[in-house]
């Protein structure tokens, strides 16, 4: 028995055009905690992101998702079991948002009930008003509030693991501060195994519990922010190190 | 969890759409059952009037039941009908038969002309032709008096010397036919200053502007009188005899042999002047085709005389409103012609367009190809396309209908397509990361995110499908082609007006409701609205 709760074995990802995404990555997230996935673009952290969930499949290489082989169940069964939250929020544009939130609850065939009652807890944990903002439209949401509402829909049917793809990159730094506060204090509450992929240093230490620096489909480290500011592994990581202010906590 | 107003609106939507269909359902399709003879003409007023007399003569004479299909566009389309069955007989003359269809040399003289085409329609298609009218009515070239005579112009010969400073206005026919201008050409070298196109209709008056000299005329057009031309005589004796007739199936024939009996009344029963006053009546006075058919018939005492008053519909200065109101009866059901052929074609088109691009969604490769080559129907022009649906389907609705189907599609595949494809991808992304399949995301992402796309292409499918359903008259099919189609030949504004404002507006109210439809199936987060 491992003791990652998401583990990846020697994978590899080579795109049909021949890009060479990910190589022989060895990489594993523990139970309960954030990781933060960073890097330019380009670097394979989305990529690393989507294997997990299977919205990419790797060249080569396995994937151990709760000790289990990745491939040993159905994709729409795993995505299911799996929190996610895209960039931009990405609500259903023609969905309200009570349909957005209770969308993975419907596809397990949870009753109405459990759905409103869900719905109601999950909307106060992530401080919106649910009977408010129960038929309105995305549109009809502040950036903010969509973002909020896209962190309710991941958490909607109590999944064990949370993917992020960049979830704050899209809002005013007024508003991603209030989010990453929130953030900080859901994390705790809720004890999450959780992966963040983020272009932003700071991001990433405030928010990630370990860190892991990917560079040209390469991972120079995985650690701590101290690990990475004490003993930078590369250049690389020591230059990322150089770009972010002196750590606030 | 309650449905979100997509689905409400998509019920709404069906049950327009269902409406609608069962409307166009009840809109009568022409059968043809064994009884029934299908007349059919070409586009013009003196082959109107003589299949509008077969027809009269039928119907007094036999218990057959008559069906009229008049004005097809030309004799290609007429040929092509009888051929295929679309039509049972219509009025023809002996040197097209013998020029155009069978394309061989012009012969001087008439009974060897009969002879030639009827053996040889005989042969080939089992048609036949039965006896002469009694007129020939031949192609001419004409001057107006004041003209010619100051160009001290009698014969073609005299035209050949000063042809090179005169502008002619020939019919399209005219033009292409070997009987007719490239003939010419050839035999005496005619050469024009300018040659345009134009209705026969209209050409007349295109004289009287004094922007053209030189018309083609038929030697039995009543306006030769009235308009005071001079018809060049034919010193080479280029143009072959035209005599009219019937020209039947042989398996029409076959089954009610009494239809070759019954039509030989008519053999030497017009003559050229006779001929000419008839057309006068109906080019000049403006009097209906169907009445002067019937006084032509009763003057020869082939039809009872108990026919109601011929109420003369001669043209006169009533209100166009008036006119209107006179032809609502008429108008009302050229309408539902025309939206029975409009919808059903566009109907058809959803039907195929809409599945098609949920398949080239799925298989991309080949999309883009296929999309293009439905594409190039849209540039095959309207009129062709319906000319070329008449070998395979004859002629009347079922062509039409066929011609408009393939033109509906395009603009919904098209939109259809495009609109599923590009439909928010990153939100579709996000669908399918949190566990949907590709079909619940096809049904409840990406067909709402591009109903919107999707309506819109079936709107201007809509548009599109009217407008060239009023060329669907030139095959026979109804609609409100069928007054703006006698009404150039008539060169009659009110009559041409009568089909063509209905037809606009029927346009503007198929958009209006289309897009209402369209707002309908709008999903309701997309509302820019706040």
């Amino acid at each position: 028995m491992s003791t990652w709760e998401l583990e990846t074995r020697q994978v590899s990802k080579q795109f049909p055009d021949g890009t060479c995404a990910l190589q022989g990555i060895d990489w594993g997230v523990r139970r309960g905690e954030t990781m933060a996935l960073i890097g330019e673009s380009g670097s394979g952290k989305t990529t690393l992101l989507r294997l997990l969930n299977r919205l990419v499949e790797p060249s080569s290489g396995t994937i151990f998702i709760q000790n289990n082989l990745a491939t040993s169940q159905a994709p729409m069964t795993l995505r299911r079991r799996l929190g996610y939250v895209p960039q931009n929020g990405d609500l259903f544009p023609h969905w309200t948002i009570r349909r957005n939130v209770c969308l993975v609850p419907q596809l397990l065939g949870w009753s109405t009930d459990q759905q409103q009652d869900r719905f109601n807890t999950l909307l106060t944990l992530v401080n919106l008003d649910p009977a408010q903002v129960a038929d309105r439209y995305p549109i009809e949401l502040s950036g903010g509030q969509r973002q909020r509402v896209a962190v309710a829909r991941a958490l909607a049917a109590d999944p064990a693991i949370v993917l992020l793809d960049e979830p704050f990159s899209a809002l005013d730094s007024l508003t991603r501060h209030e989010l990453q506060e929130q953030f900080l204090s859901l994390k705790t509450q809720l004890q999450k195994t959780m992966v963040l992929v983020t272009h932003d240093i700071s991001e990433a230490f405030r928010l990630g519990d370990r860190i892991t620096v990917l560079k040209d489909g390469r991972i120079h480290q995985i650690g701590t922010s101290q690990e990475l500011i004490d003993t930078p592994a590369t250049p690389y990581v020591a230059s990322l190190i150089q770009q972010t202010p002196a750590r606030q906590h | 969890m309650a449905p979100g107003p997509f689905y409400i609106n998509m019920r709404i939507a069906s049950r327009i759409v269902g409406a609608v269909f069962f409307f166009i359902c009840l809109l009568p399709l022409p059968a043809s059952p064994n009884s029934t003879i299908i007349v059919g003409s070409k586009n013009f007023l003196e082959n109107r009037l003589l299949a509008e007399m077969f027809a009269q003569l039928i119907e007094a004479q036999t218990p057959l039941h008559v069906e009229r299909r008049l004005g097809l566009a030309g004799t290609h389309v007429c040929f092509e009908a009888l051929k295929t069955g679309g039509i049972d007989l219509y009025p023809e003359y002996t040197g097209t038969g013998l020029v155009t269809i069978l394309g061989e040399q012009p012969m001087r003289d008439p009974t060897a002309t009969l002879n030639r085409v009827r053996t040889e329609f005989r042969k080939r298609w089992n048609l036949w032709w039965l006896a002469p009218l009694g007129f020939d009515n031949s192609y001419a070239l004409a001057l107006r008096r004041d003209r010619a005579e100051a160009l001290g112009l009698r014969s073609i010969s005299d035209l050949v010397k000063v042809a090179s400073t005169l502008k002619a206005a020939f019919g399209y026919e005219f033009i292409q036919r070997a009987d007719g201008l490239p003939g010419l050409k050839e035999l005496y070298g005619l050469q024009f200053r300018e040659v345009v196109g134009m209705q026969q209709s209209l050409k007349y008056q295109a004289t009287d502007k004094g922007n053209v000299d030189v018309l083609d005329v038929y030697t039995t057009d009543g306006r030769l009188a009235v308009y005071d031309f001079v018809v060049l005589e034919d010193d080479l004796q280029f143009f072959p005899p035209y005599d009219a007739t019937a020209l039947v199936r042989g398996a029409t024939l076959e089954r009610h042999p009494e239809l070759g009996t019954v039509l030989s009344l008519l053999t030497n029963a017009l003559s050229p002047a006779r001929m000419r006053e008839l057309n006068l009546r109906i080019q000049e006075q403006g009097e209906a085709i169907p009445e002067v058919a019937y006084d032509a018939l009763r003057d020869l005492h082939l039809v009872k005389e108990d026919h109601q008053a011929a109420t003369a519909t001669a043209k006169t200065s009533e209100s166009f409103l008036s006119y209107m109101w006179e032809r609502r009866a008429t108008l009302m059901v050229r309408t539902g012609e025309h939206l029975g052929l409009a919808g059903v074609g566009l109907l058809l088109g959803i039907a195929l367009a809409i599945p098609l691009a949920l398949v080239l969604e799925r298989w991309r490769k080949g999309a883009e190809t296929t999309i293009r080559i439905i594409g190039m129907s849209q540039t095959i022009p309207s009129i062709a396309l319906l000319a070329f649906m008449i070998p395979l389907f004859g002629v009347g609705v079922l062509p039409a209908i066929m011609a408009l189907w393939i033109y509906s599609l395009y603009p919904i595949l098209r939109n259809t397509y495009s609109g599923l494809r590009d439909a928010a991808p990153s939100v579709v992304e996000t669908g399918r990361a949190l566990g949907m399949t590709e079909w619940q995301i096809l049904r409840s992402i990406r067909l709402p995110l591009a109903a919107p796309t999707i309506m819109a292409g079936i709107r201007t499918s809509a548009i599109w499908t009217i407008g060239t359903a009023t060329l669907a008259a030139f095959i026979g099919a109804g609609g409100l082609g069928e007054p703006i189609v006698a009404g150039l030949q008539l060169a009659d504004v009110q009559l041409i007006l009568s089909g063509a404002l209905p037809a606009t507006m029927l346009a503007l109210a198929v958009d209006g409701l289309l897009g209402w439809i369209e707002r309908l199936v709008q999903p309701r987060g997309l509302e820019s609205s706040q």
